[in-house]
């Protein structure tokens, strides 16, 4: 589904990715863990065109990423950001049928009616008319995996989110991902919850100083992981400050 | 003081006609600097540099000249090329023009205050940077510029008083006339000034009532 070939990026002088490989199944779920600074989120966002990549190639879903294939991508793939991004200017149901009204082009009123299905489907049924001002952070996260889920897309791509929640609202966002993913949709996650990742990744990689480490089933990277470097790292993550 | 009330009464029905019209060369004006504004602000962002720098161009060789200089420019110097306007019209023209420089400097101030992640968020839904800046941008933008936009136009309102320099019956040059033939300068400009002071109070309460109601929950 998701195919990313000797694929390097710069910022400058700075190196952020060096030949980054990986391929992610539909219907797999990815995590990608990591120091902060490692480049997880780059990756993440040259999948979506959200940086452009200097060398080697990205395809989804069979389309090879490029100017000319990047708006038949973002229909492809969604995003879900770490500080939600909602537009604030817009109600929650708004936020969910912006892209399918308006890039999509699909009739308002079908749209309306799918993303109260959406919303009733992240618990927030409710609250279609509020404005994202007013809803928690844990909340506005569900929101914003509805827009996501809105756009019907082949993939979802989530830029660690639930770093930005109060600890007490992280379980229901990572309640709606772990249902995604027994629901069966591609997701590739950039997260720091690794009790999480292991339950419901398939897949776990390694990232550090833009470099893949490790890439393997998640459990075996998660708990018995075969590099120096992911070992120190979890014992750092994990072991109680 | 009984005879400032006579006079008061006596000019207002004549310097009312004059606010009148002080407030409709400000309408007028103000619809034409926004419009003109939003073309120079989206220029001044554009990606294609020659659109900027003619944005630079116009933006400071308005903001060079003098508003009286400008007024005279299109109501004196247009005719000799064989444009002629009248002058409500030349007023309203000239007004906007150099008016429109600060609006896009207002509007420019909100556009680039809207947080980038969330035209990233367009970005990630496939929307077309013409789309983001229509349906993200320039909403919330234009929300963070109404305060600026508020002084700007209290400013206008007081401006106007320099198309009296091109005959223009407005406000303060009803009140010059007034003055000349009457010889009761004390008075009329008194008037004047408090009623200037009477259109411009409202107008800065309503832009505060327009911005209280514009900001999101």
């Amino acid at each position: 589904m998701i195919e990313l070939s000797e694929v390097a990026k710069a910022f400058g002088a700075r190196q952020i990715l060096r030949d980054v490989s990986f391929t992610v199944e539909a219907g797999e779920v990815a995590c990608l863990i990591g120091p902060s600074g490692s480049g997880k989120s780059t990756i993440l966002r040259t999948i979506n065109g959200l940086e452009r990549h200097d060398a080697g190639t990205i395809t989804v879903d069979g389309t090879l990423l490029s100017d000319k294939s990047l708006p038949a991508i973002r229909r492809k793939v969604s995003m879900v950001f770490q500080r939600f991004n909602l537009f604030p200017h817009r109600t929650v149901i708004e936020n969910i049928i912006e892209g399918p009204v308006h890039v999509l082009r699909e009739d308002p009123e079908a749209a309306r009616t799918r993303a109260v299905e959406l919303l009733r489907r992240v618990g927030l049924a409710d609250r279609a008319d509020a404005h994202p001002g007013q809803l928690s952070g844990g909340q506005q996260q569900r929101v914003g995996i509805a827009r996501a889920l809105a756009m019907q897309p082949r993939a979802i791509l989530f830029d660690e989110p639930t770093s930005a929640l109060d600890p007490e609202r992280v379980g229901e966002v990572l309640a709606v991902i772990r249902e995604l993913a027994e629901d069966g949709m591609t997701m590739v996650v950039v997260t720091h919850e690794i009790a999480f990742a292991r339950e419901v990744a398939d897949r776990a990689l390694f990232i550090d100083e833009g470099v893949i480490v490790e890439n393997g089933p998640a459990r075996q990277v998660l708990t018995a992981p075969s590099a120096e470097r992911t070992r120190l790292f979890l014992d750092r993550v994990l072991r109680p400050h | 003081m009984s005879e400032f009330l006579t006079d008061a009464v006596a000019f207002l029905p004549v310097l009312a006609r004059g606010l009148a019209t002080t407030i409709l060369l400000t309408v007028c004006a103000l619809a034409v600097s926004l419009a003109l504004g939003l073309v120079w602000a989206l220029m001044g962002m554009s990606h294609h540099a020659p659109l900027r720098w003619t944005n630079a161009i116009v933006v400071n060789t308005v903001r060079g000249i003098p508003i009286i200089v400008q007024l005279f420019c299109v109501y004196f110097v247009l005719p000799d090329w064989g444009i002629d306007f009248p002058p409500f019209l030349a007023g309203v023209i000239g007004l906007g023009i150099a008016y429109s420089v600060y609006q896009a400097e207002n509007l420019r101030g909100g556009f680039e205050s809207v947080d980038r992640q969330l035209v990233e968020a367009g970005t990630a839904l496939g929307m077309s940077r013409g789309m983001i800046t229509r349906r993200i941008v320039m909403p919330l933008g234009l929300r963070t510029a109404l305060p600026s936009f508020g002084n700007t136009t209290v400013m206008l309102l007081k401006d106007s008083s320099i198309a009296s320099t091109i005959t223009v019956a407005e406000l303060t040059r009803s009140g010059q006339l007034l003055a000349i033939s009457t010889f009761k300068n004390g008075t009329v400009y008194v008037l004047i000034a408090l009623l200037y002071l009477a259109a411009s109070i409202p107008l800065a309460m309503a832009v505060r009532a327009l911005e209280k109601k514009a900001a999101w929950r």
